[in-house]
């Protein structure tokens, strides 16, 4: 049963956010949904297809898990803050609750902007947008940083826990199963996992910020603390968003995909996995100052139209396409 | 050992030596992270819940559990005797497991119980059950106004709290979990 009602709330919240920006004076940008190389990301599994040509041959491409490499492309060419609503694709992804393999994703770069600017501009961007009046929207958003919330929730000190064996061995007395080689970063996601993301108030948004250093990304890190400019948000306990303050270091950037890049291969080596051609040119740009967001529609429609799971409002969903071949 | 991202819900796991139960799965990917996936797990012998976050690719110990018709035969004030009624064979299960069930199992009834190897996890005693009172006062006149209650036995032994109304000799359902008087049921 296709919900026409969702339909015309979905059409109601992206001609809204369209507004929003559009009154902002961002462009609005359209890129390329297959894309014949792809920014090293090990995390996330894509989807390839073949292009055929007579003259060309045969050349794989991919579905993109996000419009970030052709947004910084343009931003880095003198585009100014742009946005784009944009279909993206991510391979291997559980059915039904709050995923789908293909989503729907809204993309904004704000110029001259850092992740903190970031926030009030989303919370304003998610208020005005509004196609209902959902309960957590009539509170004030929870701004908290990574090391509150660990200190409040699983009771860890996260400047402390900087040391390895001391991270581990907060890991052991909540209980938690740690083997016996592991990364910092895993030992925190257990944590993090089992005791932070899952008791963040769930009544209001919640902008989680200022994320381990450990957890390599193309945020910039603080020059005294072993954090990254970077934030995530919640509503309901789902998690909507992330922003960063856009790293410029060329060097950087550069080093950082090369080290994903090793990653990804090593990993895929091991399962036998196909491996994407990887595309290192935007550490060659010029990235001026500014501050880069990620929403998902879908997840941020769920939560101002009501319901648990997104299957109901995305008519054809894969659960249910699965279902009926 | 199974992968912990092919757990699902009713897998029977081995944590710490201790049998468990899956009862909530879901998948979570951290931003830039590796794939997790967060459990909720029971144990079937204390009804202890667990919270375990485990990545995808760590190794978990499934074992096979299963479910078995059994006879409830007596108590000897130690244990449970049971009776499997496919083979006749007779198992013993220590009451201490399963504190208070001698109030709501009733003698020579079948029960389907949870094993895993020869442990007994679970005895399923169904939510709602029909008992005999076999002991209660008659209400003095007058008394049988609704929300007076009274003390009775039932045929297990369980005492609990019964409206005036009900006389000794009659059958009574039972909530089994809260082991409160439900409604009083005619032949």
């Amino acid at each position: 049963m296709i919900d026409f009602k969702a339909q015309r709330a979905r059409s109601e919240l992206y001609k809204n956010i369209r507004s929003f920006f559009l009154d902002r004076d961002y462009l609005e940008v359209f890129t390329p949904t297959l894309s014949p190389s792809l920014i090293p990301e090990p995390t996330i599994k894509t989807f390839s297809t073949l292009f055929k040509n007579e003259f060309v041959g045969e050349k794989e491409f991919y579905l993109i898990p996000s419009p970030e490499i052709f947004m910084k492309e343009m931003i880095a060419s003198g585009s100014g803050s742009i946005f784009q609503i944009s279909t993206c694709f991510r391979n291997s992804e559980q059915l039904g609750d709050v995923h789908n393999p293909e989503f729907s994703m809204l993309e904004y770069y704000t110029m001259d902007f850092t992740d903190k600017d970031s926030i009030e501009l989303t919370h304003e961007m998610i208020k005005e947008t509004a196609i209902s009046n959902p309960s957590w929207l009539k509170n004030e958003p929870l701004i908290i940083t990574m090391e509150e919330a660990m200190k409040e929730f699983a009771g860890v000190d996260l400047l402390k826990a900087q040391e390895y064996e001391y991270l581990r061995s907060e890991a052991e007395r909540l209980n938690l199963y740690v083997p016996d080689s592991e990364s910092w970063e895993d030992t925190f996601n257990r944590i993090f996992l089992t005791y932070v993301e899952t008791s963040l108030p769930k009544d209001r948004e919640v902008y989680l910020c200022d994320y381990p250093s450990q957890i390599e990304c193309l945020a910039k890190d603080y020059p005294d603390r072993p954090y990254k400019k970077r934030w995530e948000m919640y509503i309901k306990g789902i998690e909507i968003a992330n922003c960063y303050d856009e790293e410029r270091d060329k060097d950087k950037i550069l080093s950082y995909y090369k080290r994903e890049q090793d990653i990804l291969e090593k990993e895929r080596k091991a399962t036998g996995e196909a491996i994407s051609k990887a595309d290192f040119s935007f550490a060659s740009l010029d990235m001026p100052q500014c501050s880069g967001g990620a929403i998902g529609l879908d997840r941020l429609l769920l939560t101002e139209y009501g319901g648990d799971e997104i299957a109901p409002i995305l008519s054809f969903p894969m659960c249910s396409m699965l279902k009926t071949e | 050992m199974i992968k912990a991202g092919q757990i699902e819900k009713g897998t029977a796991l081995l944590i710490k030596g201790q049998p468990f139960l899956c009862i909530e799965r879901e998948f979570v990917n951290p931003g830039k992270g590796s794939a997790f996936v967060r459990l909720k797990l029971k144990s079937p012998a204390t009804g202890q819940t667990l919270s375990e976050t485990m990545k995808s690719q760590d190794n978990a110990e499934d074992i096979t559990i299963e479910d078995r018709t059994f006879q409830y035969l007596y108590n000897d004030g130690e244990n449970f005797a049971f009776m499997n009624v496919e083979n006749y064979e007779q198992i013993e299960v220590p009451m201490k497991s399963f504190e208070g069930y001698e109030y709501i199992m009733k003698d020579g009834e079948t029960y389907r119980l949870t094993l895993w190897e020869d442990q007994v996890l679970d005895i399923q005693v169904p939510s709602k059950v029909v008992y005999v009172v076999t002991e209660t006062e008659d209400a003095a006149r007058g008394d049988t106004v609704q929300g007076v209650t009274k003390d009775a036995v039932l045929e297990t032994g369980l005492k609990i709290r019964v409206p005036g109304f009900i006389k000794q000799g009659e059958k009574v359902r039972v909530n089994t979990e809260t082991r409160e008087y439900l409604e009083r049921v005619n032949d």
